[in-house]
């Protein structure tokens, strides 16, 4: 197992810790980065799908003839078409009946939006033509609309032969039933939140071409280039007859992890001969694409007088939607840490992710993590008001510590710097504003977090990147790792520099090619850092220690002497006897001395959990937070305007303050989106948001200044002892702005998102309870 | 159906420019798929993200809500018409030095809107600032990095001090 | 990106533009704008046979005073409205309604005549037009003729616009030095469609009584909806604190507020009285004090 090492030592360092200029941004402001959509290739076609208008229905008759005779149509698809319709997965990754999700419906959709078959043709109205001139005969069929009515035995089943029940995680440490026995205080609430849409500005989109060597090009706005083996297989071609390419994302959060449309255009492509690129409308985007979890969540927490907590029991129901994709992994994210950033000594908590015809749920930033916060945070100030503590040092006196044991038994071996967090987001909020109106209240309110980050560590996880030096001693970094947005490419960048001497501006990163850049494993997880940074790092400092001997010989000094800075290899305390890198790299040259290599990062592996207890090692690590809101609430419509925000993480240590800054900024109005107004309404199995217009995300005008707080402990799992950013500030906002709510009008919301309606509701019905009605 | 194409001839950031646009087509698909003019994005098809903002005649409008044809004999500029021979715009000088754009998508339409705003409003404050760039959606930084530049820009420094 | 195919035609002027509309009967449409009838396209929920295109038409822009009212033509835009010093000066509820559409760039574009014509029931113009008692002025193949706002929105997105004939203008009174106007709406976000929105208009005697009241109420019923009982409530009677609190009063029993996803009947039902209290408080404040109700919005 390799471990992430300190810098320490090194002097001091010139480029990690630094807010330098990303290389990405220049040309992002220029508009000249080409994203997915943006690449064009002679004789390109359009692509479209025809999607499935009825959650639950069977396909009884498909005729494409006619659509097959209109003008300019290249190739209509369906299931009959494709090589290998499904795509079989493991879904809990713990080696359990496999399961098939088909690329196109059959004889069954399980979904509103269900893709059914596939055009191509010479341009888009002409393929917008074809699918409505597709005939499909449906036959509705009884359709299970939500999680709780799926587990009953007489619910329908949304896959024939399947149980609704798709997986159900376990964890028993302690007992429970005994300490409820002691508690002095037990509160038992259901919470529940809401489907909710990545809407990345960018829709999904990607191009695909058969290339000169007969090999299935897919250049596509996808977190994950290893979907080139899922393709290969769809089109009975070997793995290494399809290549993927990720250019710079329009932003990801999760939605472009699982395939978008790299099965559908690399089908057309093959079967038409021709470039194809597909677009999705943002009503495609909206209907279909996978969602954040809508989690029901029973907390029975028990506490002493004291404020420690004894028990905590949970029951989490997760609606999967109808193909696993990642809900299993999203509910074992849950379950470990639905108990919170506290030490519990029992705790007991059942996670379920369920079948239904609703639309299909998977990755989003936070991945289950985010909703179980709103609960354990809710359910920690109703314990703090029950006891008369107040909330902050109830906490306290719960919080987790470096050393404990998790739920799940295993260790933390890093810092916990929750005391510091909670501090500093909490002064950050400073004197609570005056209200603005007569009838406005204003509140405070904080929340704390525990956030996963890199993938469970039975998965086996690897990322790999290649360094190597230029004759002019500029520097080459090739790396799979996709770019979303959030400086992945840049902060590996920031490490080779550091690592190997090289001014920033001379270091190329090439990202996101499977055919040339060596795997690195998906950007999600918030595992980029900790994985490929690590990577980086391990690549950097193994070449490193291959040049030093040469250019200490070339010095007449000792290896350890010397030092790799502004281009040049010197000799510590004597700066006038250096090198420059190019130098070097001819003199490696000379000796056969590599001035490039390969690395692979291997994550930390261990054996699966037990799945009756959920006990042994999960995670490799967690990132703790905690953000402070202060909310004026209108108390004669329930309209809550936050009036400020203060986010604060410990990342174990910022290789580029500006972006993890940045990254806390986006992540935390993300939350409070979730928490004040974004909302996927299902109902009937039909999906009612799928504009913009309906979706609403936050803008400019509906938040304040998000106050961004660093912490740096220094111990981390990732390189120089960062830890990640990405997913950790999605969840507190919810719970933070819940507390000050509260705070503002005294009452609780227990669902998300916290409407004007129901905050208006929650004030009339404590309204009605004030004045003695029923 | 016969796609009739009709002559199309307007000022592209600053340059005149030939198209045949038939008359289905919007604005921001003359410019994307004709005109290669692919930093004006399609975001939402609604008028509701801002990422296919482009000048009309120094309007700022949606481009995927008007026609191509209807951009006869008008000027329309892109972001790329904010750069010019002295660089980047200060605007885009301060994105680059506040990394005021993560994944970049929103940041074209973003600059031409706060282009157009601070033209006349020289002296905003930030809530003016954040009213103005209301109908443009990021996704990624939260806003408040994009409001720290324009406020930079507009007090007169592209660049953050030295 | 593309729109379902249609005929495309740009008259020169308002006679050509009613002949060729004329001629596309029954499914061609004027468009002026576009903002709201380029995403129905867009969605494939709307698809004209033809589209006469609006903008090259002369003289149907323009803000003018004559006669005491405003006249607008159809195809100002709502950012004309916004921004014009004479609109701010003689009748600022346009300008601060204007400035509540959308976002700047469906400013921009946006019509008067289009968002009339498309009667949106939660939209700012056709409920601001009512309580204006403005004038909508038609053209078709039979002539022209006007119609009182409150007589022209029939039902939900329904006008009483026959088919071939185009607004061509507004005539909007202007705000009488003793009067004030107020315009309160419950928004999720900022730009967005209202859930709830009030509009009132408050004339004031040399007395300080009330001596004509408007309120309209819109997103509560399927078009803008005058509430003649509450202007009944304030008409002669002194403006205190309390004649203006049951004048709104009087409003939730006179709506038929719908569900939908944004909102349920009840909460918009509860918050008709809250907006259009808030409406009429601001009214009354600026009637109070002539002058001083100007609109200096962005």
């Amino acid at each position: 197992m390799t471990e992430a090492h300190d810098a320490g030592s090194t002097p001091s360092l010139r480029i990690i810790g630094q807010a330098l200029p990303r290389f990405d941004v220049a040309e992002k402001v220029a508009g000249s980065t080409l994203y997915a959509a943006d690449w064009q290739l002679p004789g390109m076609l359009a692509g479209r799908i025809l999607r499935s208008i009825y959650a639950s229905a069977r396909i009884r008759r498909l005729d494409v003839s006619r659509a097959r005779g209109l003008p300019g149509v290249s190739a209509v698809l369906t299931a009959r078409d494709i090589p290998c319709n499904a795509i079989r997965v493991d879904p809990t990754g713990l080696g359990g009946t496999p399961f098939e999700t088909p690329i196109l419906a059959a004889e069954r959709v399980r979904y509103q939006g269900e893709p059914i078959a596939l055009v191509a043709a010479e341009s888009d109205p002409q393929a917008r033509a074809a699918l409505e001139a597709i005939e499909v005969d449906y036959e509705p069929v009884p359709a299970v609309l939500d999680a709780e009515t799926a587990l009953r035995e007489d619910a329908p089943r949304v896959h024939e032969g399947h149980d609704n029940l798709l997986v159900h995680w376990k964890l028993r440490h302690g007992r429970v039933e005994e300490a409820f026995r002691t508690a002095d205080v037990i509160v038992e609430r259901t919470y529940r939140t809401q489907w909710a849409d990545h809407a990345y500005l960018e829709p999904e989109a990607g191009v695909a071409w058969t290339d000169a060597h007969g090999v299935v090009n897919i250049r596509s706005a996808t977190q994950v280039l290893e979907h080139f083996r899922e393709v290969a297989e769809v089109l009975g071609l070997p793995q290494n007859r399809v290549r993927i390419i990720a250019p710079f994302l329009g932003g990801g959060f999760g939605g472009k992890e699982d395939m978008t449309v790299e099965p559908h255009v690399a089908l057309l492509a093959w079967k038409t001969g021709r470039p194809v690129r597909m677009l999705w409308s943002r009503y495609e985007s909206l209907l279909a694409r996978p969602k954040r979890h809508p989690f029901t969540m029973r907390y029975k927490t028990g506490a002493a007088r004291d404020g420690r907590l004894v028990a905590q029991e949970i029951t989490l129901l997760a609606d999967a939607g109808p193909y696993p994709l990642l809900s299993p992994r999203v509910v074992f994210a849950a379950l470990v840490v639905g108990a919170g950033p506290y030490r519990v000594p029992n705790v007991k908590v059942d996670a379920k992710a369920v079948f239904t015809n609703n639309v299909p749920t998977s990755a989003m930033r936070g991945f289950g993590a985010m909703q179980v916060t709103f609960a354990y945070e809710s359910q920690m100030e109703l314990l703090a008001e029950r006891l008369g503590v107040p909330p902050l040092e109830l906490r306290a006196r719960n919080f987790l510590r470096k050393g404990d044991r998790l739920p799940t038994g295993e260790e933390i071996g890093t810092a916990v710097a929750l005391p510091t967090v909670s501090q500093r987001a909490i002064s950050a909020l400073g004197a609570r504003t005056a209200p603005s109106s007569r009838s406005a209240r204003v509140g405070q309110g904080f929340a704390c977090n525990i956030q996963p980050y890199g993938r469970t560590v039975w998965f086996r996880d690897r990322a790999s990147a290649w360094i190597g030096f230029e004759a002019d001693g500029s520097l080459v970094v090739r790396t799979g790792v996709p770019d979303l947005g959030g400086g992945q490419a840049a902060s590996l960048a920031q490490i080779a520099a550091e690592i190997l001497g090289v001014g920033l501006d001379r270091v190329a990163v090439h990202f996101g090619d499977s055919a040339l850049t060596p795997p690195a494993g998906g950007t999600f997880a918030t595992r980029q850092l900790y994985m490929s940074g690590n990577a980086v790092w391990k690549a950097a400092t193994e070449l490193r220690a291959l040049m030093a001997p040469v250019a200490a010989s070339v010095l007449e000094a000792a290896a350890a002497d010397v030092q790799f800075a502004d281009d040049h290899v010197s000799v510590v305390g004597t700066p006038d006897r250096r090198i420059p890198l190019a130098r070097v790299v001819a003199e490696c040259g000379r000796r056969d001395v590599p001035t490039a290599l390969l690395s692979a990062f291997r994550g930390e592996e261990a054996a699966p959990v037990d799945l009756e207890t959920g006990q042994g090692r999960t995670f490799p690590d967690y990132t703790f937070g905690c953000h402070a809101a202060e909310v004026e609430v209108d108390t004669e419509t329930g309209v809550t305007k936050l009036l400020k925000h203060a986010a604060c993480h410990d990342v174990g240590r910022a290789i580029n303050p500006q972006s993890v800054e940045g990254q806390i900024q986006g992540g935390a109005v993300m939350g409070i989106g979730q928490a004040l107004m974004e909302e996927i309404v299902v109902e009937g199995g039909n999906n009612l948001t799928t504009l913009f217009a309906s979706y609403l995300i936050p803008t400019a005008l509906d938040v304040p200044d998000i106050r961004p707080i660093v912490v740096e402990s220094g111990e981390g799992k990732g390189p120089f002892k960062a830890r990640g950013i990405g997913e950790p500030p999605t969840g507190p906002p919810p719970a933070a702005i819940a507390a000050a709510i509260f705070d503002a009008v005294g009452v609780r919301l227990q669902e998300l998102p916290m409407t004007p309606e129901r905050v208006f509701k929650a004030m009339e019905a404590l309204r009605r309870g004030a004045a003695g009605d029923t | 159906m016969v796609i009739e194409r009709r002559p199309l001839r307007f000022s592209l950031n600053g340059r005149p420019v030939d198209a045949l646009a038939a008359p289905h087509e919007t604005l921001l698909a003359t410019l994307r798929d004709s005109l290669g003019a692919t930093e004006v994005k399609y975001g939402c098809g609604e008028g509701v993200c801002g990422t296919c903002t482009v000048l009309l005649d120094g309007a700022p409008v949606n481009a995927c809500l008007i026609l191509g044809l209807q951009a006869q004999g008008r000027a329309v500029t892109t972001v790329k018409g904010l750069s010019g021979e002295a660089g980047p715009h200060p605007l885009q000088r301060a994105f680059v030095a506040r990394e005021a754009a993560q994944c970049g998508f929103c940041t074209p339409g973003m600059l031409l809107v706060a282009y157009a705003f601070l033209r006349e409003h020289p002296n905003p404050t930030r809530e003016e600032i954040r009213a103005a760039l209301a109908g443009n959606l990021c996704r990624c930084t939260g806003y408040t990095r994009i409001v720290d530049a324009v406020e930079a820009c507009a007090a007169g420094g592209g660049d953050p001090p030295v | 990106m593309y729109l379902p195919p249609f005929s495309y035609v740009v008259p020169q002027s308002l006679d050509e533009a009613i002949t060729l509309l004329q001629d596309h009967l029954p499914e061609g449409k004027v468009l002026a704008g576009g903002q709201s009838l380029i995403p129905l396209m867009g969605l494939g929920l709307a698809r004209p046979t033809a589209l006469i295109d609006l903008n090259g038409v002369r003289d149907l822009a323009g803000v003018s005073e004559v006669n005491g009212s405003l006249d607008i033509g159809a195809l100002t835009r709502h950012r004309a409205l916004e921004t014009s010093p004479l609109v701010r000066a003689r009748c600022p509820l346009l300008a601060e309604a204007a400035s509540l559409i959308g976002n700047i760039r469906v400013r921009h574009r946006g019509t008067i005549g289009g968002s009339l014509a498309h009667a949106d029931p939660a939209a700012e113009l056709p409920m601001v037009a009512a309580a204006l008692d403005a004038v909508i002025e038609i053209r078709g193949p039979n002539g022209a003729r006007e119609v009182p706002a409150e007589r022209f929105f029939l039902g939900l997105l329904l006008t009483d616009l026959a088919p071939g004939e185009i607004v061509t203008s507004v005539k909007v009174p202007v705000l009488k030095p003793s009067s004030g106007y107020g315009l309160a709406e419950l928004v999720r976000r900022a730009g967005d469609f209202a859930i709830v929105s009030a509009c009132a208009v408050i004339e004031r005697n040399p007395a300080g009584e009330c001596a004509r009241a408007s309120l309209v109420l819109g997103g509560v019923g399927p078009h803008p909806r005058r509430i003649r009982p509450a202007e009944a409530l304030l008409e002669g009677r002194p403006l205190t604190e309390d004649t203006l609190r049951r004048a709104a009063d009087a409003v939730p029993s006179e709506v038929t507020p719908e569900s939908d996803i944004h909102a349920s009947a009840d909460y918009r039902r509860a918050m008709s009285r809250v907006m259009a209290q808030r409406a009429l408080a601001a009214a009354a404040a600026r009637a109070d004090h002539p002058g001083g109700g100007g609109f200096h919005g962005n």
